[in-house]
Protein backbone atom coordinates (compact mmCIF):
# COMPACT_ATOMS: atom_id res chain seq x y z
CA UNK A 1 0.00 0.00 0.00
CA UNK A 2 1.31 3.23 -1.09
CA UNK A 3 0.84 6.15 1.84
CA UNK A 4 1.70 8.64 -0.77
CA UNK A 5 1.10 8.21 -4.94
CA UNK A 6 1.95 11.54 -7.10
CA UNK A 7 1.27 10.94 -11.07
CA UNK A 8 2.23 13.24 -13.58
CA UNK A 9 2.96 16.50 -11.83
CA UNK A 10 3.77 19.49 -13.06
CA UNK A 11 4.62 22.93 -12.22
CA UNK A 12 5.55 26.02 -13.75
CA UNK A 13 7.06 29.12 -12.39
CA UNK A 14 6.04 31.68 -14.98
CA UNK A 15 8.85 30.35 -18.17
CA UNK A 16 10.20 28.31 -15.61
CA UNK A 17 9.20 24.46 -15.16
CA UNK A 18 10.28 23.31 -12.23
CA UNK A 19 8.05 19.76 -12.12
CA UNK A 20 7.59 18.09 -15.57
CA UNK A 21 5.97 14.66 -14.66
CA UNK A 22 6.57 13.79 -11.28
CA UNK A 23 5.57 9.87 -10.48
CA UNK A 24 6.11 9.19 -7.12
CA UNK A 25 5.37 6.20 -5.15
CA UNK A 26 6.02 6.51 -1.08
CA UNK A 27 5.31 2.84 0.49
CA UNK A 28 4.01 2.63 3.83
CA UNK A 29 6.24 2.18 6.38
CA UNK A 30 9.18 3.40 4.55
CA UNK A 31 12.31 6.11 5.47
CA UNK A 32 11.98 7.55 1.83
CA UNK A 33 15.23 9.31 1.05
CA UNK A 34 13.88 12.53 -2.06
CA UNK A 35 17.18 13.35 -3.30
CA UNK A 36 17.90 16.24 -6.19
CA UNK A 37 20.34 18.99 -6.71
CA UNK A 38 19.56 22.11 -4.67
CA UNK A 39 16.48 23.70 -6.63
CA UNK A 40 15.78 20.28 -8.59
CA UNK A 41 11.70 20.51 -7.12
CA UNK A 42 12.22 19.05 -3.96
CA UNK A 43 10.41 21.36 -2.32
CA UNK A 44 8.07 22.20 -4.91
CA UNK A 45 7.08 19.04 -5.11
CA UNK A 46 6.28 18.75 -1.10
CA UNK A 47 4.46 22.18 -0.74
CA UNK A 48 2.77 20.42 -3.60
CA UNK A 49 1.55 17.95 -1.61
CA UNK A 50 0.72 19.93 1.09
CA UNK A 51 -1.97 22.08 -0.86
CA UNK A 52 0.06 25.33 -0.33
CA UNK A 53 1.23 25.33 -4.12
CA UNK A 54 -1.19 24.55 -6.80
CA UNK A 55 -0.17 21.99 -9.16
CA UNK A 56 -0.42 22.86 -13.44
CA UNK A 57 -1.17 19.02 -14.26
CA UNK A 58 -1.31 15.77 -12.28
CA UNK A 59 -3.05 14.75 -9.21
CA UNK A 60 -1.41 13.47 -5.71
CA UNK A 61 -3.32 11.15 -3.36
CA UNK A 62 -2.51 11.01 0.35
CA UNK A 63 -3.67 7.83 1.77
CA UNK A 64 -6.21 7.58 -1.23
CA UNK A 65 -7.13 10.64 -0.45
CA UNK A 66 -7.03 13.57 -3.95
CA UNK A 67 -5.01 16.74 -2.72
CA UNK A 68 -6.75 19.69 -3.26
CA UNK A 69 -5.26 23.10 -3.36
CA UNK A 70 -6.04 25.98 -0.61
CA UNK A 71 -8.52 22.84 0.96
CA UNK A 72 -5.53 21.14 3.27
CA UNK A 73 -7.81 18.22 4.57
CA UNK A 74 -5.66 15.46 3.66
CA UNK A 75 -3.29 17.28 5.70
CA UNK A 76 -4.86 15.41 8.82
CA UNK A 77 -2.63 12.41 7.59
CA UNK A 78 0.84 14.99 7.13
CA UNK A 79 3.23 16.09 9.77
CA UNK A 80 5.26 18.49 8.06
CA UNK A 81 9.02 19.43 8.53
CA UNK A 82 9.70 22.56 6.62
CA UNK A 83 13.58 22.93 6.14
CA UNK A 84 13.63 26.27 8.26
CA UNK A 85 10.81 26.22 10.79
CA UNK A 86 9.43 29.03 12.23
CA UNK A 87 7.33 29.04 15.48
CA UNK A 88 5.31 32.01 17.09
CA UNK A 89 8.27 33.58 19.54
CA UNK A 90 5.83 34.57 22.42
CA UNK A 91 4.93 30.90 23.03
CA UNK A 92 6.55 28.40 24.99
CA UNK A 93 6.79 24.36 23.16
CA UNK A 94 3.93 22.96 25.14
CA UNK A 95 1.82 26.07 24.66
CA UNK A 96 2.73 25.76 20.98
CA UNK A 97 1.91 21.73 20.90
CA UNK A 98 -1.68 22.52 22.80
CA UNK A 99 -2.41 25.02 19.72
CA UNK A 100 -1.36 22.49 17.15
CA UNK A 101 -3.20 19.78 19.08
CA UNK A 102 -6.28 21.94 19.23
CA UNK A 103 -6.05 22.71 15.61
CA UNK A 104 -6.05 19.41 14.82
CA UNK A 105 -9.07 18.26 16.96
CA UNK A 106 -7.31 16.05 19.33
CA UNK A 107 -8.75 15.51 23.13
CA UNK A 108 -7.30 17.56 25.33
CA UNK A 109 -6.06 15.00 27.63
CA UNK A 110 -4.47 13.11 25.04
CA UNK A 111 -2.91 16.76 24.12
CA UNK A 112 -1.23 16.56 26.95
CA UNK A 113 0.03 12.95 26.99
CA UNK A 114 1.35 12.80 23.68
CA UNK A 115 3.68 17.09 24.14
CA UNK A 116 4.79 15.11 26.88
CA UNK A 117 5.99 12.16 24.89
CA UNK A 118 7.43 13.83 22.55
CA UNK A 119 8.87 16.78 24.02
CA UNK A 120 10.76 13.86 25.73
CA UNK A 121 11.57 12.05 22.44
CA UNK A 122 13.11 15.22 20.93
CA UNK A 123 14.93 16.08 24.45
CA UNK A 124 13.00 19.35 24.71
CA UNK A 125 10.75 18.31 27.73
CA UNK A 126 12.68 20.47 30.24
CA UNK A 127 12.63 23.26 28.63
CA UNK A 128 10.67 26.02 29.84
CA UNK A 129 11.58 29.12 28.00
CA UNK A 130 9.81 30.84 25.35
CA UNK A 131 11.00 29.50 21.29
CA UNK A 132 12.06 33.03 20.91
CA UNK A 133 15.61 32.01 22.29
CA UNK A 134 15.53 28.94 20.59
CA UNK A 135 18.55 27.29 18.51
CA UNK A 136 18.29 26.17 15.08
CA UNK A 137 18.74 22.85 16.23
CA UNK A 138 16.41 23.06 19.35
CA UNK A 139 13.55 24.70 16.44
CA UNK A 140 14.22 21.31 14.00
CA UNK A 141 13.59 18.96 16.65
CA UNK A 142 10.42 21.29 18.37
CA UNK A 143 9.04 20.91 14.49
CA UNK A 144 9.29 17.34 14.51
CA UNK A 145 7.37 17.27 18.32
CA UNK A 146 4.29 19.17 16.13
CA UNK A 147 4.90 17.34 13.29
CA UNK A 148 4.11 14.22 15.18
CA UNK A 149 1.50 14.92 17.43
CA UNK A 150 -1.32 14.08 15.51
CA UNK A 151 0.21 10.35 14.76
CA UNK A 152 0.54 11.41 11.49
CA UNK A 153 0.83 8.58 8.50
CA UNK A 154 3.17 10.52 6.41
CA UNK A 155 6.41 12.84 8.01
CA UNK A 156 7.39 15.02 5.57
CA UNK A 157 10.71 16.56 6.07
CA UNK A 158 11.69 19.14 3.46
CA UNK A 159 15.95 18.57 4.28
CA UNK A 160 15.77 18.53 7.93
CA UNK A 161 19.40 18.29 8.42
CA UNK A 162 20.59 20.67 6.03
CA UNK A 163 20.90 23.73 8.16
CA UNK A 164 22.31 21.86 11.25
CA UNK A 165 25.98 21.01 12.86
CA UNK A 166 27.03 17.25 12.89
CA UNK A 167 25.85 16.89 16.12
CA UNK A 168 21.94 18.61 15.31
CA UNK A 169 22.51 16.20 12.14
CA UNK A 170 23.16 13.32 14.01
CA UNK A 171 20.18 13.96 16.91
CA UNK A 172 17.45 14.30 14.08
CA UNK A 173 18.60 11.59 12.42
CA UNK A 174 18.33 9.34 14.94
CA UNK A 175 14.69 10.60 16.16
CA UNK A 176 13.56 10.01 12.28
CA UNK A 177 15.09 6.27 12.56
CA UNK A 178 13.54 5.46 16.17
CA UNK A 179 9.51 6.99 14.66
CA UNK A 180 9.50 4.84 11.76
CA UNK A 181 7.59 2.42 13.40
CA UNK A 182 5.19 5.19 14.00
CA UNK A 183 4.93 6.78 10.64
CA UNK A 184 5.93 6.88 7.26
CA UNK A 185 9.10 9.20 6.75
CA UNK A 186 9.40 11.17 3.22
CA UNK A 187 12.78 13.11 3.49
CA UNK A 188 14.42 15.16 1.12
CA UNK A 189 17.81 16.07 1.09
CA UNK A 190 21.32 16.25 -0.96
CA UNK A 191 23.24 15.00 1.90
CA UNK A 192 23.88 11.48 0.24
CA UNK A 193 25.11 9.95 3.56
CA UNK A 194 21.92 11.28 5.77
CA UNK A 195 20.04 9.17 3.19
CA UNK A 196 22.75 5.73 3.41
CA UNK A 197 22.14 6.12 7.31
CA UNK A 198 18.25 6.18 7.56
CA UNK A 199 16.63 5.50 4.01
CA UNK A 200 15.17 2.30 2.94
CA UNK A 201 13.80 3.53 0.08
CA UNK A 202 15.20 6.22 -2.39
CA UNK A 203 14.21 8.41 -5.42
CA UNK A 204 16.29 11.09 -7.08
CA UNK A 205 14.44 13.91 -8.65
CA UNK A 206 16.67 15.56 -11.70
CA UNK A 207 15.73 17.71 -14.18
CA UNK A 208 11.66 17.84 -13.47
CA UNK A 209 11.28 14.08 -13.33
CA UNK A 210 11.98 10.89 -11.40
CA UNK A 211 14.91 9.51 -12.56
CA UNK A 212 15.15 6.48 -10.34
CA UNK A 213 13.22 5.05 -7.33
CA UNK A 214 13.48 1.87 -5.29
CA UNK A 215 14.20 0.19 -2.64
CA UNK A 216 18.54 1.63 -1.94
CA UNK A 217 19.48 -2.65 -2.12
CA UNK A 218 17.45 -3.19 -5.12
CA UNK A 219 18.85 -0.34 -6.67
CA UNK A 220 22.32 -1.41 -6.11
CA UNK A 221 21.58 -4.37 -8.29
CA UNK A 222 20.08 -2.98 -10.98
CA UNK A 223 22.65 -0.53 -11.14
CA UNK A 224 26.34 -2.42 -10.68
CA UNK A 225 29.30 -0.16 -10.95
CA UNK A 226 32.17 -1.29 -13.41
CA UNK A 227 34.93 -0.81 -10.64
CA UNK A 228 36.82 -3.72 -9.69
CA UNK A 229 39.26 -3.47 -6.84
CA UNK A 230 42.20 -5.80 -6.01
CA UNK A 231 44.26 -6.11 -3.11
CA UNK A 232 47.63 -7.80 -3.18
CA UNK A 233 49.96 -9.05 -0.31
CA UNK A 234 52.93 -6.67 -1.50
CA UNK A 235 53.14 -3.76 -3.50
CA UNK A 236 55.66 -5.08 -6.10
CA UNK A 237 52.89 -7.71 -6.86
CA UNK A 238 50.52 -4.31 -7.45
CA UNK A 239 53.74 -2.80 -8.97
CA UNK A 240 53.59 -6.01 -11.99
CA UNK A 241 49.42 -5.92 -11.96
CA UNK A 242 49.56 -2.44 -12.87
CA UNK A 243 52.20 -2.91 -15.56
CA UNK A 244 50.04 -5.33 -17.37
CA UNK A 245 46.80 -3.35 -16.86
CA UNK A 246 48.01 -0.20 -17.68
CA UNK A 247 44.13 1.51 -16.84
CA UNK A 248 43.90 1.13 -13.75
CA UNK A 249 44.76 3.33 -10.60
CA UNK A 250 46.86 2.68 -7.57
CA UNK A 251 44.59 3.39 -4.45
CA UNK A 252 47.13 2.87 -2.29
CA UNK A 253 50.20 0.64 -2.29
CA UNK A 254 49.05 -2.61 -2.65
CA UNK A 255 45.86 -1.42 -3.73
CA UNK A 256 44.22 -1.31 -7.74
CA UNK A 257 40.94 -0.36 -9.13
CA UNK A 258 39.94 -1.02 -12.25
CA UNK A 259 37.03 -0.46 -14.46
CA UNK A 260 35.55 -3.16 -16.50
CA UNK A 261 32.92 -5.33 -17.33
CA UNK A 262 32.91 -9.81 -16.46
CA UNK A 263 35.34 -10.22 -19.03
CA UNK A 264 38.03 -7.60 -17.47
CA UNK A 265 37.36 -9.75 -13.95
CA UNK A 266 38.11 -13.61 -16.16
CA UNK A 267 41.39 -11.60 -17.68
CA UNK A 268 42.06 -10.42 -14.07
CA UNK A 269 42.15 -13.40 -12.35
CA UNK A 270 43.92 -15.75 -15.09
CA UNK A 271 46.33 -13.05 -15.09
CA UNK A 272 46.74 -13.74 -11.27
CA UNK A 273 46.90 -17.19 -11.44
CA UNK A 274 49.54 -17.18 -14.54
CA UNK A 275 51.85 -14.81 -12.41
CA UNK A 276 51.15 -16.39 -9.24
CA UNK A 277 50.67 -13.01 -7.25
CA UNK A 278 49.43 -12.93 -3.81
CA UNK A 279 45.89 -11.56 -3.54
CA UNK A 280 44.71 -10.73 -0.33
CA UNK A 281 41.55 -9.38 -1.91
CA UNK A 282 39.37 -9.12 -5.19
CA UNK A 283 35.91 -7.45 -5.49
CA UNK A 284 33.69 -5.76 -7.75
CA UNK A 285 32.55 -2.92 -5.20
CA UNK A 286 29.25 -1.51 -4.27
CA UNK A 287 27.76 1.22 -6.10
CA UNK A 288 27.21 3.98 -3.69
CA UNK A 289 24.42 6.60 -3.66
CA UNK A 290 27.06 8.76 -4.83
CA UNK A 291 27.44 6.78 -7.90
CA UNK A 292 23.91 6.29 -8.49
CA UNK A 293 23.37 10.41 -7.99
CA UNK A 294 26.35 11.06 -10.24
CA UNK A 295 24.63 8.46 -12.41
CA UNK A 296 21.01 10.20 -12.80
CA UNK A 297 22.82 14.20 -12.58
CA UNK A 298 25.43 13.24 -15.54
CA UNK B 1 -14.87 25.51 16.37
CA UNK B 2 -12.52 24.28 18.50
CA UNK B 3 -9.37 25.27 16.11
CA UNK B 4 -11.01 28.50 15.72
CA UNK B 5 -11.08 29.39 19.67
CA UNK B 6 -7.34 27.84 19.85
CA UNK B 7 -6.26 30.85 16.99
CA UNK B 8 -8.45 33.52 18.69
CA UNK B 9 -6.62 32.43 21.94
CA UNK B 10 -3.48 32.57 20.18
CA UNK B 11 -3.83 36.21 18.42
CA UNK B 12 -5.01 37.50 22.30
CA UNK B 13 -1.53 35.50 24.17
CA UNK B 14 0.45 37.58 21.11
CA UNK B 15 -1.30 40.93 21.89
CA UNK B 16 -0.31 40.37 25.29
CA UNK B 17 3.05 39.28 25.12
CA UNK B 18 3.93 41.22 22.39
CA UNK B 19 3.12 44.46 24.54
CA UNK B 20 -0.28 45.43 22.24
CA UNK B 21 -2.54 45.14 24.64
CA UNK B 22 -0.40 47.50 27.23
CA UNK B 23 0.24 49.45 24.35
CA UNK B 24 -3.28 50.15 23.36
CA UNK B 25 -4.33 49.89 27.11
CA UNK B 26 -2.27 53.02 27.93
CA UNK B 27 -3.18 54.65 24.87
CA UNK B 28 -7.11 54.76 25.05
CA UNK B 29 -6.56 55.16 28.81
CA UNK B 30 -4.73 58.21 28.34
CA UNK B 31 -6.91 59.61 25.33
CA UNK B 32 -9.53 58.81 27.31
CA UNK B 33 -7.89 61.58 29.88
CA UNK B 34 -7.01 63.88 27.88
CA UNK B 35 -10.11 64.78 26.79
CA UNK B 36 -11.55 66.43 29.58
CA UNK B 37 -8.15 67.48 30.73
CA UNK B 38 -7.82 69.82 27.73
CA UNK B 39 -11.20 71.15 28.04
CA UNK B 40 -10.62 71.82 31.77
CA UNK B 41 -6.79 73.20 30.74
CA UNK B 42 -7.64 75.25 28.03
CA UNK B 43 -8.84 78.52 29.61
CA UNK B 44 -6.09 78.72 31.99
CA UNK B 45 -3.78 78.18 29.06
CA UNK B 46 -5.21 80.57 27.21
CA UNK B 47 -5.09 83.00 30.27
CA UNK B 48 -1.38 82.49 30.92
CA UNK B 49 -0.73 82.75 27.15
CA UNK B 50 -2.85 86.14 26.89
CA UNK B 51 -0.60 89.02 27.54
CA UNK B 52 1.72 87.12 24.71
CA UNK B 53 -1.31 87.17 22.57
CA UNK B 54 -2.16 90.52 23.24
CA UNK B 55 1.08 91.54 21.92
CA UNK B 56 0.49 90.55 19.12
CA UNK B 57 -3.00 91.70 18.64
CA UNK B 58 -5.25 89.35 19.44
CA UNK B 59 -7.53 89.59 22.50
CA UNK B 60 -8.61 86.82 24.89
CA UNK B 61 -12.10 86.48 26.21
CA UNK B 62 -12.77 84.20 28.94
CA UNK B 63 -13.89 80.62 27.45
CA UNK B 64 -15.94 78.52 30.20
CA UNK B 65 -15.58 74.96 29.16
CA UNK B 66 -18.21 72.77 28.98
CA UNK B 67 -19.15 69.48 28.43
CA UNK B 68 -19.45 70.17 24.52
CA UNK B 69 -15.29 71.47 24.56
CA UNK B 70 -14.35 67.70 26.55
CA UNK B 71 -16.76 65.51 24.05
CA UNK B 72 -15.16 67.62 20.82
CA UNK B 73 -11.58 66.92 22.07
CA UNK B 74 -12.74 63.11 22.21
CA UNK B 75 -13.85 63.43 18.60
CA UNK B 76 -9.92 64.93 17.80
CA UNK B 77 -8.47 62.27 19.53
CA UNK B 78 -10.08 59.28 18.26
CA UNK B 79 -9.03 59.64 14.39
CA UNK B 80 -5.24 59.71 15.85
CA UNK B 81 -6.15 56.54 17.91
CA UNK B 82 -7.62 54.82 15.37
CA UNK B 83 -4.68 55.79 13.26
CA UNK B 84 -2.25 54.08 15.96
CA UNK B 85 -4.44 51.08 16.03
CA UNK B 86 -4.43 50.61 12.20
CA UNK B 87 -0.30 51.14 12.17
CA UNK B 88 0.24 49.03 14.45
CA UNK B 89 -2.37 46.15 13.68
CA UNK B 90 -1.79 46.31 10.06
CA UNK B 91 1.04 43.13 9.58
CA UNK B 92 -1.43 40.72 11.28
CA UNK B 93 -1.22 38.81 8.85
CA UNK B 94 1.82 39.97 7.01
CA UNK B 95 3.99 39.31 9.42
CA UNK B 96 2.76 35.60 9.46
CA UNK B 97 2.97 35.72 5.05
CA UNK B 98 6.65 37.20 5.88
CA UNK B 99 7.78 34.73 9.00
CA UNK B 100 6.06 31.69 7.61
CA UNK B 101 4.28 30.89 10.98
CA UNK B 102 1.19 30.20 8.85
CA UNK B 103 2.53 27.20 7.20
CA UNK B 104 2.82 25.25 9.86
CA UNK B 105 -0.61 25.73 11.39
CA UNK B 106 -2.15 25.28 7.86
CA UNK B 107 -0.50 22.21 7.03
CA UNK B 108 -2.10 20.87 10.34
CA UNK B 109 -5.47 20.87 8.27
CA UNK B 110 -6.89 24.21 9.67
CA UNK B 111 -9.27 25.60 7.36
CA UNK B 112 -7.79 28.96 6.04
CA UNK B 113 -11.31 30.36 7.35
CA UNK B 114 -10.85 29.84 10.66
CA UNK B 115 -7.39 31.57 10.73
CA UNK B 116 -9.45 34.22 8.98
CA UNK B 117 -12.33 34.87 10.94
CA UNK B 118 -9.80 34.43 14.39
CA UNK B 119 -7.79 36.79 13.44
CA UNK B 120 -10.81 39.62 12.62
CA UNK B 121 -12.37 38.81 15.96
CA UNK B 122 -9.43 39.08 17.63
CA UNK B 123 -9.00 42.24 16.21
CA UNK B 124 -12.69 43.80 16.68
CA UNK B 125 -12.36 42.47 19.84
CA UNK B 126 -9.30 44.75 20.99
CA UNK B 127 -10.99 47.74 19.04
CA UNK B 128 -14.53 47.58 20.33
CA UNK B 129 -12.56 46.97 24.64
CA UNK B 130 -10.12 50.29 23.64
CA UNK B 131 -12.86 52.12 22.01
CA UNK B 132 -15.08 51.12 25.42
CA UNK B 133 -12.41 51.99 27.63
CA UNK B 134 -11.82 55.52 26.12
CA UNK B 135 -14.71 56.59 25.98
CA UNK B 136 -15.71 55.33 29.61
CA UNK B 137 -13.09 57.27 31.02
CA UNK B 138 -14.12 60.55 28.77
CA UNK B 139 -18.01 59.95 30.12
CA UNK B 140 -17.36 59.82 33.52
CA UNK B 141 -14.31 62.61 33.92
CA UNK B 142 -17.12 64.84 31.96
CA UNK B 143 -19.85 63.79 34.01
CA UNK B 144 -17.90 64.47 36.79
CA UNK B 145 -16.86 68.15 36.20
CA UNK B 146 -19.77 69.10 33.56
CA UNK B 147 -23.52 69.07 33.01
CA UNK B 148 -24.51 66.27 29.83
CA UNK B 149 -27.62 67.54 29.19
CA UNK B 150 -26.59 69.68 26.89
CA UNK B 151 -25.14 67.46 24.34
CA UNK B 152 -27.90 65.77 22.01
CA UNK B 153 -27.04 62.44 20.21
CA UNK B 154 -23.68 61.56 22.67
CA UNK B 155 -24.50 57.92 21.94
CA UNK B 156 -24.76 57.45 18.33
CA UNK B 157 -22.41 59.71 17.30
CA UNK B 158 -19.57 58.06 19.44
CA UNK B 159 -21.63 54.62 17.18
CA UNK B 160 -20.75 56.27 14.20
CA UNK B 161 -16.71 56.64 14.93
CA UNK B 162 -16.88 53.18 16.55
CA UNK B 163 -18.84 51.92 12.95
CA UNK B 164 -15.98 54.12 11.07
CA UNK B 165 -12.87 51.99 12.68
CA UNK B 166 -14.67 48.91 12.17
CA UNK B 167 -14.94 49.33 8.83
CA UNK B 168 -11.50 50.38 8.73
CA UNK B 169 -10.26 47.10 10.35
CA UNK B 170 -11.90 45.02 8.03
CA UNK B 171 -10.62 46.95 5.30
CA UNK B 172 -7.11 46.13 6.50
CA UNK B 173 -8.65 42.43 7.12
CA UNK B 174 -9.45 42.34 3.15
CA UNK B 175 -6.40 43.58 1.84
CA UNK B 176 -3.94 41.32 3.81
CA UNK B 177 -5.44 38.63 2.22
CA UNK B 178 -4.60 40.33 -1.23
CA UNK B 179 -1.16 41.68 -0.75
CA UNK B 180 1.79 40.27 0.71
CA UNK B 181 3.44 43.77 2.83
CA UNK B 182 2.29 45.46 5.60
CA UNK B 183 2.80 48.88 3.65
CA UNK B 184 0.80 48.24 0.54
CA UNK B 185 -1.96 46.61 2.92
CA UNK B 186 -1.69 50.45 4.59
CA UNK B 187 -1.48 52.11 1.25
CA UNK B 188 -4.52 50.33 -0.27
CA UNK B 189 -6.43 51.13 3.28
CA UNK B 190 -5.41 54.79 3.10
CA UNK B 191 -6.16 54.93 -0.83
CA UNK B 192 -10.02 53.71 0.23
CA UNK B 193 -10.87 56.04 2.67
CA UNK B 194 -9.59 59.35 0.95
CA UNK B 195 -11.42 57.67 -1.54
CA UNK B 196 -14.71 57.73 0.53
CA UNK B 197 -13.66 61.13 1.46
CA UNK B 198 -13.39 62.52 -2.05
CA UNK B 199 -16.62 60.96 -2.73
CA UNK B 200 -18.37 62.73 0.23
CA UNK B 201 -17.40 66.19 -1.37
CA UNK B 202 -19.83 65.28 -3.78
CA UNK B 203 -23.25 66.72 -2.52
CA UNK B 204 -25.21 63.84 -4.04
CA UNK B 205 -23.90 61.15 -2.33
CA UNK B 206 -21.90 63.05 0.83
CA UNK B 207 -24.60 61.51 2.69
CA UNK B 208 -23.99 57.88 2.03
CA UNK B 209 -20.05 57.91 2.22
CA UNK B 210 -18.53 55.94 5.50
CA UNK B 211 -16.27 59.28 6.37
CA UNK B 212 -20.09 60.89 6.48
CA UNK B 213 -19.78 59.20 10.02
CA UNK B 214 -16.59 60.93 10.94
CA UNK B 215 -18.65 64.25 11.00
CA UNK B 216 -19.54 64.24 15.08
CA UNK B 217 -19.95 68.14 15.48
CA UNK B 218 -23.74 68.58 14.08
CA UNK B 219 -25.36 65.42 15.76
CA UNK B 220 -23.63 66.90 19.10
CA UNK B 221 -25.40 70.18 18.81
CA UNK B 222 -28.74 69.09 17.71
CA UNK B 223 -28.56 70.67 14.04
CA UNK B 224 -28.99 66.96 12.65
CA UNK B 225 -30.62 63.84 13.74
CA UNK B 226 -29.48 60.01 13.88
CA UNK B 227 -31.51 59.63 11.00
CA UNK B 228 -29.87 61.81 8.61
CA UNK B 229 -26.58 59.42 8.90
CA UNK B 230 -28.89 55.95 8.18
CA UNK B 231 -27.68 55.76 4.49
CA UNK B 232 -23.91 55.93 5.43
CA UNK B 233 -24.62 53.23 7.97
CA UNK B 234 -25.90 50.93 6.11
CA UNK B 235 -23.90 51.52 3.20
CA UNK B 236 -20.60 50.94 5.87
CA UNK B 237 -21.98 48.28 8.10
CA UNK B 238 -22.62 46.40 4.15
CA UNK B 239 -19.36 47.42 3.03
CA UNK B 240 -17.55 45.76 6.31
CA UNK B 241 -19.19 42.60 5.72
CA UNK B 242 -18.53 42.47 2.30
CA UNK B 243 -15.01 43.24 3.10
CA UNK B 244 -15.10 40.15 5.51
CA UNK B 245 -16.72 37.82 3.25
CA UNK B 246 -14.82 38.88 0.50
CA UNK B 247 -11.53 38.01 2.71
CA UNK B 248 -12.60 34.47 2.83
CA UNK B 249 -12.26 33.09 -0.43
CA UNK B 250 -9.56 35.27 -1.71
CA UNK B 251 -7.34 33.98 1.61
CA UNK B 252 -8.43 30.36 0.38
CA UNK B 253 -6.57 31.00 -2.64
CA UNK B 254 -3.69 32.64 -1.28
CA UNK B 255 -0.42 30.73 -2.46
CA UNK B 256 2.06 30.64 0.84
Amino acid sequence: MNILSIQGLQKRFGEKSVLRGVDLEVPQGSIFGFIGKNGAGKTTTMKTVLGLLRADAGEILVNGQPVQYGQTSTNRAIGYLPDVPEFYPFMTPREYLALCGESLGMPRASIKERSEELLTLVGLAEEKHRIRGFSRGMKQRLCIAQALLGNPLLLICDEPTSALDPVGRKEILDILLSVRTQTTVLFSTHILSDVERICTDVAFLNDGKIAMQGTVASLKVLHPTQDIQVELHNPEDATRLLAAFPAATRTDQATLTLHGDEQLMHTLLSFVTQQQLSVTRIERLEPTLESLFMEVVS
Amino acid sequence: MRAYLAFFKKELLEYSRSGKLILFGILFVLFGIMNPAIAKLTPWLMETMAAELAQSGMSVTAIEPDAMASWVQFFKNIPMALIVFVLVMSNIFTKEYASGTLILMLTKGVARYKVCLAKASALLLLWTMGYAVCFAVTYVYTDYFWDQSILHHLVPTVLHWYLFGVFCICLVLLFSTIVNTQTTVLLFTGATVLTSYLAGMLPKIKHLMPTALMNSAALLVGKETPQDYLPAIILTLTLSCAALIAAIPLFNKKAL
